[in-house]
Order: C-alpha cells, then sequence, then structure tokens
C-alpha cells in the first residue's frame, strides 16, 4: 500500500505527504503541543495555526460554544506573528520530517504579500495556506474569498511573493463554491481547501444575547460534515488542483467519504479537540479500510462517487 | 496526558446538589499533582461533543487499586449525564493537565479558600498537604449551607472557616472577610473559585501590603484541555494574553490582577 498524495504536482516544489491525513489550523495549534506526545512525522502534514502579520491578543471571551454535533468558535486569530513563527516554531518544523504548512491570513491584499514574501525560504516551512476567509477592509467588507476576482488577486498576491506551494482555503459563505474554485486556480493556486467554517450563532437563553463575545462564530465538528461533503464533491468536479477536504472527519471512514467525494487528503480539526490522538487514529482507520479493501494508492478511489456510469 | 477510559466505581451525592464522580485511576495518573484537571467525555455520541474540564477533588485507595474522584454541581447535559453514571459504567478521560499547585518547600502554615464548587481541588491539596505534616486552615464560601463540603469529610487537621451569603452556616458574608484576618497568619495561600473571588482575594492582599504568593486555580471555558483551541484565553492587567489551560490553571493573582 502507498498512500503518498502530492498536493502540487505541477509545481517546481513538490508538496508530497506520505499519507492524505492533515491537521486543520486553529485546532493543533502550531503543533509544539501534542508532539510531546505523539509521532507527528507519521502524519502527511501539519498547517499552522492563522498567522497574521503582527501578533494579536485574539477576542474577548467566550470564544467557543458547544452546538449539537458541533461547535463555535471565534477566536479572533490569537496568534503569535509571522517574526515569532519563523524564529521561535520554523526551527522546530525543520527538525521535523513532516511538512509544515503555515495558514496565512491578511487584511488587505498588501498584506498577503508581505506574510508571503516573509515566509520565502525560510527552513522548516513547507507549504503557505492562504485563508481568504477575511473582510476585505479596502473594498467593502466582503470576505476575499466571496468574490472570485478578489481572491484571485490574492491567489496572485501571494505568488508574486512566494515560490512555495500554496493551498487556498475557500470559504463556505458563498451560494455557489465551483466560480470561486475556478478562479483560484487560473490564479495560480497549487491545490483548495474545502472549507473554512460555516458562519453560526447559539443564544444563552439565561443572558438573552449570544454565548460568543462577538456575537456570531464558525461552526465545525461533525455537523458540518454533509456540507463540506457536497462542496468537496463541487469544487473538485471544476478544477484539475487537488482538494484537501476540511470539515467535520472525525473517522477513517470519514476520511473515506471525503476521498471518494474528490479529496485527494482530509484535514483533521475538530475532533482532535476530542481526542488528540484523533490525526493518528484517524490514519490507522483509513489504512485499516484501504486494506480491508484491497485499495493499495489513493487515487484508485478518489473521486469515484462523482462517476457517472 | 493520555486519553482512557475509566471505570466508575462509586457515583454518589455527597452534599446539596454536589455529586462526586469516584473512578478507577490508570497507571499513568499517578503523576498527578493536586490543581492538575481532566477533560470528561459525557455521552457515547457527537452530542454532546466537547470533553468537560474536572480537576481531581481527591485520591483514594479502592479495592481494586487506586482511584481519583471529581465534584461537580449539575448544570447543563455533560454535567447530568455523569452524575447518572453508576458503578461499572465507563468514561472516557483525557489527562493529567495543566499546571497545578506548587505548594513552596520548607512553609508550614498554608491558607486554602474555596467559593462554591471551587472547593474540588483544594480537598486534594488539603489532603496532601496534612499528609506532609503541614498546618492548613481552610475557608469555604457559598451562597448557602448546602455548597459547603462538610466538615465531617475534611482531614480532622483541617481548620475550617465557613461563610454563606445568607448567613445559613458560619459567619454571614464573604470568604474575603475570613481571607483578611488569616493573611497575615499564613506562609502561602491557595485559591479556586469565581473570577470575581480571585480578584477580591487580589485587591485584599494588595491592600493589607502583602506579599504572600496567592495562587489562584482558574476555571474556563475550554474546548481541548489541550493548548490547540485557544478557547480558554485570559488576559492579564498587564497586558498579553495566556492560556487557562496550559499556562495554568493555576496562576499567582499577581500575574493577572497587578
Amino acid at each position: 500500500m502507498d498512500l503518498t498524495v502530492n498536493l502540487a504536482p505541477h509545481h517546481k516544489t513538490e508538496l508530497r505527504l506520505r499519507n492524505p491525513i492533515m491537521t486543520a489550523s486553529g485546532t493543533f495549534s502550531n503543533g509544539l503541543e501534542l508532539a510531546k506526545y505523539h509521532d507527528v512525522d507519521a502524519l502527511g502534514a501539519i498547517v499552522s495555526k492563522g498567522t497574521t502579520l503582527r501578533p494579536r491578543r485574539g477576542n474577548a471571551t467566550p470564544r467557543t460554544a458547544e452546538t449539537a454535533a458541533g461547535m463555535l468558535n471565534s477566536i479572533g486569530f490569537q496568534n503569535i506573528g509571522v517574526s515569532a513563527l519563523i524564529k521561535t516554531i520554523a526551527p522546530v518544523w525543520e527538525r521535523w520530517d513532516v511538512p509544515a504548512i503555515v495558514n496565512i491570513m491578511g487584511e488587505t491584499l498588501d498584506e498577503y504579500g508581505t506574510l508571503a514574501a516573509r515566509l520565502e525560504g525560510v527552513p522548516g516551512v513547507a507549504g503557505l495556506e492562504v485563508n481568504v476567509s477575511c473582510p476585505n477592509v479596502e473594498a467593502g467588507g466582503l470576505e476575499f474569498g466571496q468574490v472570485p476576482e478578489q481572491a484571485a488577486a490574492v491567489v496572485r498576491e501571494v505568488a508574486a511573493h512566494s515560490t512555495l506551494p500554496m493551498l487556498v482555503k475557500l470559504t463556505p459563505s458563498v451560494s455557489d463554491i465551483r466560480p470561486i474554485a475556478m478562479a483560484v486556480e487560473a490564479a495560480g493556486a497549487q491545490a483548495l481547501t474545502v472549507t473554512n467554517t460555516i458562519p453560526a450563532m447559539a443564544i444563552d437563553v439565561r443572558t438573552r444575547r449570544p454565548v460568543l463575545s462577538t456575537g456570531s462564530g464558525g461552526l465545525s465538528g461533525p455537523a458540518v460534515k454533509p456540507i463540506a461533503m457536497r462542496n468537496v464533491y463541487l469544487a473538485s468536479s471544476v478544477v484539475d488542483i487537488p482538494v484537501v477536504a476540511s470539515g467535520g472527519a472525525m473517522t477513517g471512514l470519514d476520511v473515506v467519504e471525503f476521498v471518494m467525494a474528490g479529496a485527494t487528503a482530509v484535514q483533521v480539526g475538530t475532533a482532535t479537540f476530542l481526542d488528540p490522538a484523533a490525526p493518528w487514529s484517524i490514519l490507522a482507520e483509513f489504512e485499516a479500510w484501504c486494506a480491508a479493501e484491497g485499495v493499495t494508492c489513493v487515487d484508485e478511489i478518489r473521486g469515484v462517487a462523482r462517476r457517472r456510469d | 496526558m493520555k486519553s482512557f477510559l475509566a471505570e466508575v466505581t462509586e457515583s454518589v451525592r455527597l452534599y446539596g446538589d454536589t455529586h462526586a464522580l469516584w473512578l478507577r485511576s490508570p497507571d499513568h495518573l499517578a503523576s498527578a499533582v493536586p490543581g492538575q484537571f481532566l477533560m470528561a467525555y459525557a455521552g457515547e455520541s457527537y452530542d454532546p461533543l466537547l470533553g468537560r474540564a474536572f480537576s481531581i477533588f481527591r485520591v483514594r485507595r479502592g479495592p481494586g487499586g487506586p482511584e481519583f474522584g471529581v465534584l461537580f454541581d449539575v448544570v447543563g447535559r455533560g454535567t447530568d449525564w455523569l452524575s447518572r453514571r453508576r458503578e461499572g459504567d465507563q468514561v472516557r478521560l483525557v489527562g493529567p493537565l495543566g499546571r497545578g499547585f506548587e505548594p513552596r518547600e520548607r512553609v508550614q502554615k498554608m491558607l486554602l479558600v474555596g467559593g462554591g464548587i471551587g472547593v474540588a481541588p483544594l480537598i486534594w491539596l488539603a489532603d496532601s498537604l496534612v499528609a506532609e505534616g503541614r498546618e492548613v486552615t481552610m475557608v469555604l464560601g457559598g451562597r448557602t449551607e448546602a455548597q459547603i463540603f462538610p466538615a465531617a469529610l475534611l482531614p480532622s487537621e483541617v481548620e475550617l472557616v465557613v461563610t454563606t451569603e445568607d448567613g445559613s452556616l458560619g459567619e454571614t458574608g464573604r470568604v474575603t472577610a475570613p481571607f483578611e484576618r488569616l493573611l497575615p497568619w499564613c506562609d502561602q495561600a491557595f485559591a479556586c473559585g469565581p473570577d470575581p473571588m480571585f480578584e477580591a482575594l487580589y485587591r485584599v492582599a494588595r491592600d493589607a501590603g502583602s506579599n504572600k504568593p496567592i495562587q489562584g486555580l482558574l476555571e474556563a471555558r475550554m474546548a481541548c484541555g489541550l493548548g490547540i483551541c485557544y478557547s480558554c484565553a485570559v488576559f492579564p492587567r498587564k497586558g498579553g494574553v495566556r492560556l487557562v489551560c496550559t499556562d495554568g490553571p493555576m496562576f499567582d493573582l499577581r500575574d493577572l490582577y497587578a
């Protein structure tokens, strides 16, 4: 069995993963916490906490709320900033075998370019994941990722400053994900992450106010899996670049489903909050399923659910 | 830190609406110290989804080996499910987690202050301090008598002071008054309770010109307990941000409020 996948097959620097199991940004910090207890090198890739140009303290609490088979979060991009990441985290990643991908988020086009430039040539950084689910403060506040042209502009800006393989993490807050996926592919992205969390809200009947300090937050967990599944199915039907699924994967069979919908790799997110061993146990379950079904590589089942025989 | 299944050995309503759940200890829990916590997972499905953080309230030797207890009020679906576990049932947990209490070596007089269910981690701390031969005075406060941990269940060596807001047991009022009286006596103080209690204790100590270390064990909404979800942020007055789960839950109150 060879479960390796390549997230940048046509790029000058490839992004080869020993298996399709990745961690999702914001659910693994920068990897150091759980690396104390588990073998990170056994995973396909890890993705950093969303990283901004300057350090951010994040939002007031409550930042999370439990919902039916899911959770809301509004962390507000608490992170150490790109400089500290380069100085204190990347040297640790450099000693690891697992590819480390930095999730970046800017508030302006310029910030995306600056972030990409700062991370160019940094040992230990294997790729970028560009979060476009952020309001474009220069253009009316719609998210970059909600407008095909603006999403494409972010991709071109990052590509102009970086030779690293680039994943673009799409927002589910669009009426149709396909035009965005195509625009991002045409602008030069190497892969898509489908998708970010879904805007949602919970109300505290005792205080008669939203639970989260910011009102709304992003829904994740098993509750969102069918929505992510459809978006993976749709996006992978219109692009040739790899699609990485992100949304509610809790088991090895969930990974199988996402691959059948068209995913090349699958990110494990909220599941890790419930069980720090989740990325590893999900990988073991996926490998066991492949062995039992006689599947010898990911491509054998990738996108089979889309076939019309 | 490990994810593990533990068998329930006893489930009991200990006082008022407060439950104690006793579970069989896995070997790795022998390294835990008072003030550390566990994430407990309620239910057998994805709903409820997230763990609940509980400090270890006591350890004991049961007929089948070492056991640990968690102490909780039923406040929602998770604690309701836990309160209905019976002997032989299994509960999944992750832990031990966080930075627990750090009693100084070679000091003798220990003051423990608990508000409401915040008493939980202080019981094990009191047990272990008494076992080390130290002097322990506990101040326990609650709204009413039903919220006060029974004196009969504490080690007999512990000096106990009780406050209730309605005057149904002990002194009428809050823990701050006895804390102010006892602070000059003690070498070190430990506290667990709601956030306003910590700030009140900090102010009492500051206004008294006391330099004694007060270790507070914070409670916060957590999704993971592992330092990866960033739910449990606390913002020290002097700036910055810390996570209760991995930077704490034990903080010197001066680091938060000064």
